[in-house]
């Protein structure tokens, strides 16, 4: 085949490829919608959901400026002020265009698919930014391992509706214009990348990522002697635009000039513009002087800088780190002083199983793929070199963060396996007749080495008198060639002829690495497939579990419960629930909360642990002064559910006494051997607590009086329940899972709620109680 | 009328004579036990300025056995004592007791320099000096700290009496706090100054200035190399990506014996792992790299043909072989896992 037609070829074959891949990435998600139906599946999404009705029924300045007076009860919420609206917008934006071209689309399913149909699009750039990386074969790899790659599916599939959906994308997206504005110098390019950080700002809090990783390059770079007009206009526009563009989040605010997470960022914009100038200065002035010069200028930027970050970081002009960022760093810092940060289940460190859950194969090839990028080691290879080894850092403490660890380990695996397919399906022909660069495995030649030597002990040392002449001749042979890339990879052309590669000769070497390494890509098919069926397409607010004969049992018991707190309560009934449910409930049900899934106010929440953690009279006063008219909670005794309450109880009442600490106590709860226990054994404390009460409430009686068993603690429970007399049971649903209870309104008579319970109940006061009055 | 009368005062008058009485006779008997309480204070003003003396020799410690602890104890007393119940010898093998040992003295050192030392006193009862005591408060773990406040005072919750290593840790600060919040006086916590720590800080620092200026065109040589770099690079990746963050955040056992069949170094469930698991996962995953490295980056060098036929299989065979212990590794840890390769 000549080359002509098999560019032809390749030219049909590409983006057929790609659709293709879009297309699987797509329908690998939609096994939660297939199954079920086209709902939001989670309980976070409850919220972006919420707002995103909103957004397109009441339009752009009233969503801007909404206060949400039915969370957060009695204290209300700017949303506004408090969201990334990033998501929300895209889809009105969606919907509102669909809508003009008359599709008529509602907005739930365009939310529901919003994750899926991105989905196809980060497959796209991670073709864009392997193919700058190596070329299109590896970056076609790339688009399908992360189309298909569970630990990015896990936050993206169909009815997921949550920032990190659209967020990879563009962090993937972004990243690939910051590689292609580094490698062309254009301040286009620069641009673009700051317009796509804009959005990534306004869709995830995750951009923090982007602020650090892309200085860091930078700054990198610069060690190495690798500054370059490119990189000076690139990173100057990206930084100048990007920063007052992120601004205009309210959100972010003044937060890019003030807090250390943004520090990197400014401080390699100044050192570059610095750098710019010393390099302009040093054309005109003589070397002996400018040696001077530079002397005397580092001092005094020394000087002035850490004066000035000394005086702004005591008098709070700078903030300290934030909580949940310096979590991230001191990882026994959370565990000491923010329960709120630990009790996150995202926020918990990651085994080595969820790695190789998450990426398979990929895992191991990751590796290999970052050893390429250092053979290479040309600037956008830096790059990921250190995406790959923060990303593998940040993803190690955070189970979270995953999915920013996810593309990097996607296209350095695809960088990988493509060159392996390279070597061993190569004809001999085609390796004597072409020199690609890509299987070019030189070591550089010494003279290369000399120049990033040079800078790197300039920046290291720069008072030294040897460092700084060396850096002079670096400088100066730098600025006689006008392309050290060019320069330099010719230098590595002549080394790769030095030493030899050979063609694989057998072909039984080549069929056995191809057929073995074509299993292996079925193998990681099966894998995804299997994850991603398996264990990220359940639904949380529908669950459905299997019973003896086979059949699928489904258990809607949350919507069963909102559904009647929609109907049966009225318009501005507050609801009281432990965090989680905030958002759903909110969504759902259309009540008022008192705290939800946007923790910000540990206090409030603190309040709500206590009412759950303290006896029915103490838990009354907080509910009376908190107007509150139910409460919610969740019960997985009766059909095994492991997720509830109860088990979420030492969470509730950890963060409880991290504010109260004389009210609430968390030893109390437990048995004088240190367990954990609901059945005869359970401390007094714990068998008083409201939160105990309402989920044992007549638990007994569904088994007729005798062997009641909790089934998720395995625990038999006593034949004679806790009784409630500040609250009465409203609602339980079918299977148990959500009860709801109604708060009591002060006696008529005046007497205490627990002589007035007693009293219904047909009991004889006693004499004592009768005495007293 | 008047008999009755009469007999009226006349018990009135006897019964003001016998409160009369009564009163005198109280004062009597409070005058009397006068004697023996200023007796009593004297007792306890020698037992205090004798703790005192005892804290001041031993740093602020004073070390107890039984007979010493029940004296020590011995109401009424109007000062408060804490007691660490510590096995410190080395036959215990204690570590925590070892760890909090430092901590605990560093407090009591603090202590015993404020002006207000004989309210509180710090004491240390080790397990070997004093099993029956040990025995009295049913300790079966040591350390174990409790406060015993002054009989005077009034004793507020008596559950939190025992400081909580398990919550709180067993750093000095939480300790102090503890103590505060226990007893209402305020207890300074005072770290020596590290000057070990500045020590060799300040030599590391010399000694790496001396070897970079010594050695600076080797050490240039290495900073700049990309072997160098890219070493640290990959060893990092490696030790992320086997979970060893996990084991510094929530320290698991290193490994536990082998029983009934189950292998000691791989831990039971999904989310839970051991030191020595994660290190063989480190090499696994290192194996697997190597191999694909050795494929591309070795393979196509050996110009020998027989050599090079060798060496693609032994990398082929090593990456299958080990990719099926890998996934043989994980159906341990997720016995639902469907897949298999070599093995089954």
């Amino acid at each position: 085949m000549s080359t002509e037609s098999s560019s032809t070829v390749a030219r049909v074959l590409k983006p057929t490829i790609l659709i293709l891949i879009a297309i699987v990435a797509i329908s690998s998600r939609l096994f939660s919608i297939i199954r079920f139906e086209s709902v939001i599946h989670e309980f976070d999404p409850w919220f972006n959901y919420r707002t995103t009705q909103h957004l397109v029924k009441n339009g752009f300045y009233d969503f801007w400026n909404w206060f949400d007076e039915k969370s957060w009860y009695p204290l209300g919420r700017v949303v506004g002020g408090t969201v990334y609206p990033g998501i929300m917008v895209t889809s009105a934006l969606i919907h509102n265009v669909l809508h003009f071209f008359n599709f008529p689309v509602d907005i739930r399913n365009v939310c529901v698919f919003l994750a899926p149909m991105f989905s196809g699009l980060t497959a796209f750039s991670a073709y864009l930014l392997t193919k700058e990386l190596k070329d299109s074969s590896a970056g076609l790899l790339a688009a399908a391992f992360l189309g298909v790659a569970p630990g990015y599916i896990s936050r993206s599939v169909a009815g997921s509706y949550d920032n990190e959906g659209i967020a990879i994308f563009l962090l993937v997206f972004t990243f690939y214009l910051w590689i292609k504005a580094v490698k062309t110098g254009s301040a286009f390019f620069g641009l673009l990348t700051a317009l796509f950080y804009f959005y990534m700002v306004s869709a995830w809090g995750g951009y923090v990522f982007i602020t650090n990783l892309v200085p860091l390059h930078a700054f990198t770079l610069l060690l190495m002697g690798r500054y370059s007009n490119r990189l000076y206009v690139s990173y100057s526009t990206f930084y100048a635009v990007g920063t007052l563009l992120s601004m205009q989040i309210p959100f972010v605010g003044f937060q890019p000039t003030r807090t250390s997470e943004h520090m990197a960022a400014l401080g390699v914009f100044g050192l570059l513009q610095l750098y710019a100038f010393a390099e302009l200065v040093r054309g005109y002035i003589p070397p002996k002087q400018f040696r001077t010069l530079l002397k005397g200028g580092v001092a005094a930027v020394a000087v002035i800088a850490s004066f000035g970050l000394t005086i702004l970081s005591f008098s709070g002009v700078i903030a300290p780190f934030t909580g949940r960022f310096y979590s991230l760093y001191d990882t026994g810092y959370a565990k000491i002083h923010i329960p709120i940060i630990a009790s996150v289940s995202e926020h918990q460190p990651t085994a080595w199983t969820s790695f190789f859950f998450d990426l398979q194969m990929l895992i191991f090839l990751f590796p290999a793929g970052v050893y390429l990028c250092f053979k290479e080691l040309k600037d956008e290879h830096v790059f990921i070199i250190l995406y790959s080894v923060f990303a593998s850092y940040f993803a190690g403490v955070m189970v979270r963060l995953m999915l920013t660890l996810t593309p990097v380990v996607c296209v350095s695996a695809a960088i990988a396996y493509s060159t392996l397919l390279d070597t061993y399906l190569e004809t001999s022909e085609h390796v004597l007749a072409s020199t690609k660069p890509v299987i070019v495995a030189a070591p550089p030649a010494p003279a290369v080495i000399e120049a990033p030597t040079a800078a790197t002990s300039e920046a290291k040392a720069a008072g030294k008198k040897a460092a700084a002449k060396a850096a002079a001749a670096a400088a100066a042979a730098a600025a006689k060639s006008t392309d050290a890339d060019a320069k330099a990879q010719a230098k590595s052309a002549v080394a790769s002829g030095e030493k030899k590669r050979f063609p694989i000769f057998n072909l039984d070497s080549r069929l056995l690495v191809i057929l073995q390494l074509t299993w292996f890509l079925f193998m990681f098919a099966w894998h995804c497939t299997y994850v991603t069926s398996g264990s990220y397409s359940s639904p949380s607010i529908v669950l459905a579990s299997r019973q003896h004969d086979g059949s699928q049992m489904i258990i809607d018991d949350f919507r069963e419960a909102y559904y009647w707190l929609r109907k049966n309560t009225k318009e501005d009934a507050k609801v009281m629930s432990w965090w989680d449910y905030g958002y759903q409930m909110a969504g759902m049900a259309n009540v008022t909360t008192l705290v939800d899934n946007n923790t910000w106010n540990n206090t409030h929440i603190a309040t709500v642990g206590k009412a759950m953690s303290t006896s029915e009279e103490v838990s009354y006063k907080v509910l009376r002064q908190h107007d509150v008219d139910y409460v919610l909670i969740l019960f997985g005794g009766v059909i095994g559910y492991s997720g509830d309450d109860i088990n979420k109880f030492l969470w509730m009442i950890r963060i409880a006494e991290g504010v109260y600490p004389n009210e609430v106590k968390e030893t109390n709860f437990f048995t004088p051997r240190g367990e954990y226990k609901v059945d005869h054994d359970a401390t007094k404390t714990m068998r008083e607590s409201l939160m105990y009460k309402m989920s044992y409430y007549r638990f007994a009686e569904l088994y007729g009086g005798g062997n009641a068993v909790d089934h998720v603690r395995n625990a038999r429970m006593p034949a004679e329940g806790p009784t409630l007399s500040v609250l009465e049971e409203a609602y339980t649903t079918e299977n148990w899972l959500v009860r709801i209870y109604k708060v009591k309104d002060l006696d008529n008579l005046g007497r205490d709620l627990k002589d007035s319970t007693a009293f219904d109940k047909g009991r004889v006061r006693k004499v004592s109680s009768l005495k007293k009055k | 009328m008047a008999v009755i009368s009469r007999t009226l005062l006349l018990t009135l008058l006897l019964a003001l004579v016998a409160l009369l009485s009564a009163s005198s006779s109280s004062t009597s008997s409070l005058f009397a036990q006068a004697q023996p309480q200023n007796d009593n204070e004297a007792l306890l003003q020698k037992k205090v300025s004798r703790l005192e003396a005892k804290a001041a020799k031993n740093k602020g410690v004073i070390q107890l056995d039984s007979l010493a602890f029940e004296d020590v104890m011995a109401k009424p007393r109007n000062y408060s004592m804490v007691v660490l119940f510590t096995a410190i010898s080395p036959e215990f093998n204690c570590v925590p007791c070892l760890n909090f040992d430092p901590e605990y003295k560093m407090v009591a050192a603090g202590w015993s320099k404020l002006a207000n030392k004989s309210q509180l006193f710090f004491s240390i009862l080790d397990f070997k000096a004093g099993q029956a005591i040990f025995q009295k408060f049913g300790m079966n773990s040591a350390p174990s700290v409790l406060y015993f406040p002054s009989s005077s005072s009034i004793s507020g919750d008596p559950s939190q009496d025992r400081y909580d290593f398990g919550k709180s840790g067993f750093q000095a600060e939480p300790f102090a706090a503890w103590l505060q919040a226990r007893s209402g006086i305020r207890v300074p916590v005072q770290r020596p100054f590290d000057f070990m720590g500045l020590a060799v800080k300040v030599l590391g620092t010399f000694t790496a200035v001396l070897a970079v200026t010594l050695f600076a065109r080797k050490g240039r040589k290495i900073f700049t190399s990309k072997y160098f770099w890219s070493t640290i690079s990959m060893i990092i990746i490696f030790v992320m990506i086997s979970g060893h963050m996990w084991n510094q955040i929530r320290n698991p056992p290193y490994s536990m014996p082998t029983q009934q069949g189950r292998s000691g170094f791989i831990a039971s469930g999904f989310q839970n792992q051991f030191g020595l698991e994660t290190q063989i996962i480190a090499v696994l995953y290192s194996l697997l790299t190597g191999a694909t490295i050795g494929l591309i980056a070795v393979v196509p060098r050996i110009e020998n043909t027989v050599g090079q036929r060798a060496a693609v299989w032994v990398c082929m065979g090593m990456f299958t072989l080990v990719f099926s212990i890998l996934i043989q590794v994980f159906k341990l840890k997720n016995p639902g896992y469907p897949f298999t390769l070599m093995f089954r």
